[in-house]
């Protein structure tokens, strides 16, 4: 038979995950359109398994050019002929694409998702077909039977030994040790198996390898069988897996025909026959001795060892029990020789380790690395990081038998015993990440409700104890949980370990031990706060909006409220969490947009628009908090930035006489000489520091503590019964480089703060160099483009997705021609007393740091100069401790912040802490949260003396529905209206401006009301008035 | 299919499969087609067939690719052959006639056929 000839082949990935994508119909389409074109006969069709980019599938691979496209479709059939096929052209928009730069990256061996892999075991999945036993062989499949065949069985079992693998199902038993045992047993019978049963949640290592590549599974099984001496083998495997078990089952059958299995395999002498058995998806079935009972019929119950299956396995005859990845890799070690494969990984773990990775990471998919791979190379650089740029908070390894490990320890070099240390284990290769909308006490419980059904119930420490946990769980979730139960988790965990019978239940209180150890905050969270931070136990996020939001605005009320147009209703809703209406309409982050479920459909609800439209709607009718009857003891508060005045507005509504000291001519903090103008004007700020004033709060302007006051003064002459210290963080940073105080540094927050305060600097025709990548830095740079500076230039030391300064903050700097340069540090100001320039270094990105972002560090050799006039600081900010300086028994700590307690009290009785002060430089709607904390803690604290955490019940609206939910399916957000670069230059006028009513009230409607469903799963649905009459009526 | 007795008959099967599996291998040689729609119809398919079966018949292991109009259509259908990291030669006006004597001299010889030569891209700049 004359072999053909192709020029080119076409790898398309027909793995079950690719094929539920449309892989087969792409490959028919790309078949049809090949004969269409006549180059059928030059261009050949392979069907392959998985290569492990399953995030991005189906994929192909065209080889001899090595190009990969992903995600393809019937529609791109024609573009893949004509331009890659015929013309030898890249189809870029098929290519996978570089995130941070948008550029394609056509070529298999550059896309970085493989960079870091290591594929030893994987090497032929995804570049042959698996169900043709010709490509295998021609890939240098069965050549390592041969070699082995002319070994001696224990020599075999030597070079194992020596390699150091060991077992790749979880417990990391040496592999040729076990061998050893099986070998040495007594008996002229013995068995082999693979172990194939995968039921880890998320994991799929062993689908794909036996349906990407069942003859390497085939031929170490050969080569084992023939070290320990048994003439039959089977390979257990899930029934649930079509396709693993179709391709194995080929597999079989063409090593059979060629007589690689039967009798005399390859004139050796040696007979050897695989069977397999497909098992019902029991995950007790993955232990040995469960999964051999299974194999001889019985139900998969596990019984106690020893006797070990080396001395009694499958009908009482010695068994050697291997994963299959484990015998997929004895090929190679036969092939290329224990010291080949023991130079990879670490001291005591050896080769390779297949990993799916999956959950929150952006690639997803099958990868293998070298054992001793750090996590951070694995996740941020293989996986490229958290799923839609989102922070990663952990990962979780070993399936439900594993851990949780935080991503603070992400430098952990993964091997066995490694991942034991960290209270987690290797497992079968399982790894789902998780970011900060996965609630760590819902991980625990998600796995213990898994084992619950999978406990086989033989013993009564996994049957009961697993139940008990779980039980725990669910009231903690629930927000029914108390401390103790802590506790009881830990020692009922201690229990099930040490008293279970297999493995399952040895293992199964890791996930709520690991995420106890490392997450125990989160755990309190729920039991104390009664709070889900990620918004994902039911019970307790009525809205994940509401539940993001600091100060957790009842924000689907408001929002429906304003749909209706009953805008004084929707904003008294909203100021009883948060009284600055006006000015969170125009700087709020919005962390309830982040996190709003119409992201999951279109785009978020635009929140802060309608805020900003009803609070302008109402801006002219002045608002008088309401009060509850005098009391006595006064409280002073030093600051007036929106923690001090939102506490007290709360405390004068309490009905507490409080006076404001502020040091600065104006009020309002940051809000006044932070934020410049054009984004809040000063007089729109006014209008909200009257509403709090009318409250009855006193604010004494130029007053300032340490200079015109002490805080004895407060508490012992003036007769204060306590201080809330609210002085926010004003300091700036300093660069730490030479020449830093020459003549014409000015520190960002003080060049904001004298714009703000009608003293600018005269920058006009200046150069202006600003250092920093936060909100300050950027709005000093755009200030200083309005004072009409020559050339505004941004320094910042990493890259620009790593800035923390708001992305839309980022784009009008851009928009405005302020210059930026990424990956560039200062290294001295240079000038003789003035400034006159600055020297900078280039940056690269060296390791992870615990925040997941690349440290920079500096390139020798790489230092250049900019001309400068005027050099802005701005690289962050702390409190300005100088006011503290003659007081005592106040203690600060990390970032110059006041140390507090949970009730947010000082070292000083009396005085508390609260905003920037307390919790570092933040932003206005978490200032404002932590003003009714500390409001809620000073009443607390002025009723019974004690200073500890208050916990506000939420007080909620309920705002019918009013209107046709489906015909908002398709409404779109409105853009935001923003003036020209033009109207912008030398003035401060507000750049974006209020939508109009029309406009509000449509976007209001497209509002899912999570709330509303919240209400119904918990059973709180108001009856409808309107059905109960209809019933009367009809009765 | 015939059951392998012993090891020669894996390893002649091996030989005989790793033929059909070329465009999968790797090879030190490629051979590039021009195939816009000036090389095709200047007759590019049928040179590259020419240049398939006459790789297959001298058992030559190399890749055979395309490319797209290169802006030299007076000369399509252009063949470009490179070696390693030696110089890409190209060839000009090159016909189904031509194939065995290029294929020959260029590939089996070592030698370049200066006739039918067009240009010369040194490796670097080639790559």
């Amino acid at each position: 038979m004359m072999a053909e000839r192709y020029r080119a082949d076409v790898l398309v990935c027909t793995c079950a995950s690719c094929s539920k994508r449309g892989a087969s119909e792409f490959k028919e389409a790309l078949v049809e359109e090949l004969e269409r074109r006549n180059l059928a006969s030059e261009v050949r069709v392979v069907e392959t398994g998985s290569r492990g980019f399953c995030s991005e599938g189906p994929v192909v691979i065209i080889q001899p050019d090595g190009i990969l496209y992903r995600q393809v479709d019937v529609a791109d059939v024609p573009d893949v002929v004509e331009e890659t096929l015929i013309k030898g052209r890249v189809v870029e928009r098929l290519a996978y694409q570089e995130p941070s730069t948008h550029e394609a990256v056509p070529y298999y061996d550059e896309v970085p998702f493989y960079g870091k892999q290591m594929r030893v075991v994987l090497r032929n999945c995804g570049m042959i077909d698996p169900q043709s036993i010709e490509e295998s062989i021609a890939v240098g499949g069965y050549q390592a039977l041969g070699k082995a065949l002319s070994m001696k069985p224990k020599a075999i079992i030597k070079e194992i030994t020596k390699a150091g693998l060991r077992g790749r199902g979880g417990a990391g038993f040496p592999t040729g040790k076990k061998w050893q045992f099986a070998h040495d047993a007594p008996g002229d019978v013995k068995y082999i198996v693979a172990n194939g049963d995968e039921g880890d949640p998320g994991a799929f290592m062993d689908r794909g390898l036996m349906e990407g590549d069942p003859h390497s599974v085939i031929e170490g099984m050969i080569i084992g069988a023939y070290a320990i001496g048994a003439n039959k083998g089977f390979v257990y495997m899930r029934d649930e897996y079509p396709l693993a078990v179709r391709n194995m089952t080929l597999a079989i059958e063409q090593a059979r025909e060629y007589g690689l299995l039967g009798k005399d395999i390859l004139g050796s002498g040696f007979d050897f026959d695989v069977e397999i058995v497909r098992g019902a998806g029991a995950f007790v079935c993955g232990e040995e001795t469960a999964l051999m009972a299974s194999i001889e019929g019985y139900a998969g119950n596990p019984r106690p060892r020893p006797p070990f299956p080396a001395q009694s396995g499958l009908w009482g005859k010695p068994t050697n029990i291997n994963n299959v990845k484990t015998w997929a890799n004895i090929p190679v070690i036969i092939d290329r020789g224990a010291d080949w494969f023991s130079q990879i990984g670490t001291e005591t773990s050896k080769g390779t380790m297949i990993f799916s990775l999956v959950g929150k990471v952006k690639n997803s998919g099958l990868v293998e690395v070298p054992m001793g791979i750090t996590l951070q190379d694995l996740i941020y650089e293989i996986g490229g990081g958290g799923e839609n740029g989102s922070k990663i908070k952990g990962v979780q390894t070993g399936g439900p038998s594993g851990g949780c490990i935080p991503a603070s320890m992400f430098d952990l070099a993964v091997d066995y015993e490694n991942l034991k240390e960290a209270g987690s284990i290797m497992g079968s290769g399982g790894m789902i990440v998780m970011n900060e909308d996965t609630c760590m006490v819902d991980v625990a419980r998600y796995f213990l409700d898994f084992l619950k059904d999978e406990s086989c119930g033989k013993c009564t420490p996994c049957r009961e104890g697993i139940r008990q946990m779980l039980a725990i769980l669910n009231r903690i979730t629930s927000g029914q949980g108390e401390l103790s139960d802590l506790d009881t988790l830990e020692s009922l965990a201690q229990a099930v370990k040490s008293a279970s019978l297999c493995g399952l239940g040895q293992t199964a209180p890791n996930p709520v031990l690991s995420t106890l150890r490392y997450f125990r905050d989160e755990y309190v969270e729920h039991i104390v706060d009664k709070k889900c931070s990620a918004g994902v136990c039911t019970a307790l996020v009525r809205g994940r909006c509401t539940n993001a939001c600091p100060a957790n605005v009842d924000v689907p009320s408001y929002v429906a409220l304003v749909a209706q147009g009953r805008y004084a209703d929707a904003l008294a809703v909203h100021r009883k969490k948060n009284p600055f209406v006006l000015a969170c309409g125009r700087v709020c982050p919005a962390f309830c947009e982040n996190k709003c479920r119409r992201s999951e459909l279109d785009e978020p609800i635009a929140i802060r628009q309608i805020k900003r439209y009803m609070a302008d709607h109402e801006a002219g009718t002045p608002w008088t908090p309401e009060r509850e009857k005098k009391k006595t003891e006064k409280v002073a508060i030093v600051g007036s930035g929106p923690a001090g005045l939102t506490a007290a507005l709360r405390l004068a509504q309490k009905g507490y006489p409080v006076t404001v000291f502020e040091a600065l001519p104006v009020a309002g903090g940051m809000m006044a000489v932070g934020i410049p103008d054009y984004r809040l004007p000063q007089d729109t700020l006014k209008v909200e520091i009257e509403n709090i004033k009318r409250a009855g709060v006193k604010i004494k302007l130029k007053t300032a503590l340490g200079k015109d006051f002490t805080l004895d003064d407060l508490l012992e002459k003036d007769g204060f019964s306590a201080v809330i210290l609210a002085i926010g963080a004003h300091k700036s940073r300093e660069l730490g480089v030479p020449g830093e105080d020459k003549e014409g540094v000015y520190h960002g927050t003080q060049f904001l703060c004298d714009v703000a305060l009608g003293k600018p600097p005269d920058l006009k025709g200046k150069k202006v160099v600003v250092v920093g990548g936060g909100d300050t830095a950027i709005d000093a740079a755009r200030t200083a483009w309005r004072l009409e500076a020559s050339e505004v230039t941004v320094v910042y030391r990493r890259t620009r997705a790593d800035m923390p300064a708001f992305v839309e903050e980022i784009e009008a700097a851009e928009e405005e021609g302020i210059q930026f340069h990424f990956l560039t540090n200062p290294v001295r100001v240079l000038g003789n007393g003035q400034v006159t320039g600055i020297e900078l270094a280039r940056q690269q990105l060296g390791k992870y740091d615990a925040s997941g972002r690349r440290r920079p560090e500096p390139i020798p050799g790489s230092e250049f100069t900019l001309d400068v006039d005027v050099l802005i600081p701005a690289i962050g900010q702390s409190p300005d401790l100088v006011c503290m300086e003659g007081e005592k028994g106040i203690e600060t700590g990390r970032g110059s912040t006041f140390v507090v307690n949970d009730g947010l009290g000082t070292t000083r009785e009396g005085v508390f802490a609260a905003g920037d002060a307390a919790t570092g430089p933040a932003t206005v709607i978490q200032a404002v949260a932590q003003g009714n904390e500390v409001a809620a803690a000073v009443d607390h604290y002025l009723q019974t003396g004690c200073v500890e955490k208050v916990t506000c019940e939420p007080e909620y609206e309920i705002v019918e529905q009013c209107f046709d939910m489906e015909e908002y399916y398709k409404a779109v957000r409105p853009q935001a209206v923003v003036c020209t670069i033009e109207e912008r230059c030398g003035n401060f006028n507000e750049v974006e401006s209020t939508l109009d009513e029309t406009t509000i009230q449509e976007e209001c409607k497209r509002c899912i009301r999570c709330d509303l469903e919240w209400l119904e799963t918990m059973g709180l649905l108001p009856c409808d008035e309107e059905t109960e009459v209809e019933e009367e009526v009809l009765a | 299919m015939p059951k392998l007795k012993n090891l020669e008959d894996l390893e002649q099967l091996r030989e005989r499969v790793q033929s059909e599996m070329k465009a999968r291998t790797q090879a030190n040689t490629t051979i590039t087609i021009g195939m816009g729609t000036c090389g095709i119809s200047a007759g590019a398919r049928e040179v590259m067939h020419a240049i398939i079966s006459e790789l297959e018949a001298q058992g030559i292991d190399a890749h055979v690719t395309t490319t797209g109009c290169i802006g030299m259509c007076s000369k399509e259908p252009l063949v470009d052959i490179q070696q390693g990291d030696e110089a890409r030669v190209t060839y000009g006006n090159v016909t189904p006639a031509m194939v065995p004597r290029l294929l020959d001299e260029h590939l089996v010889q070592g030698k370049v056929v200066t006739d039918w030569v067009v240009g010369r891209v040194s490796g670097q700049e080639g790559a």
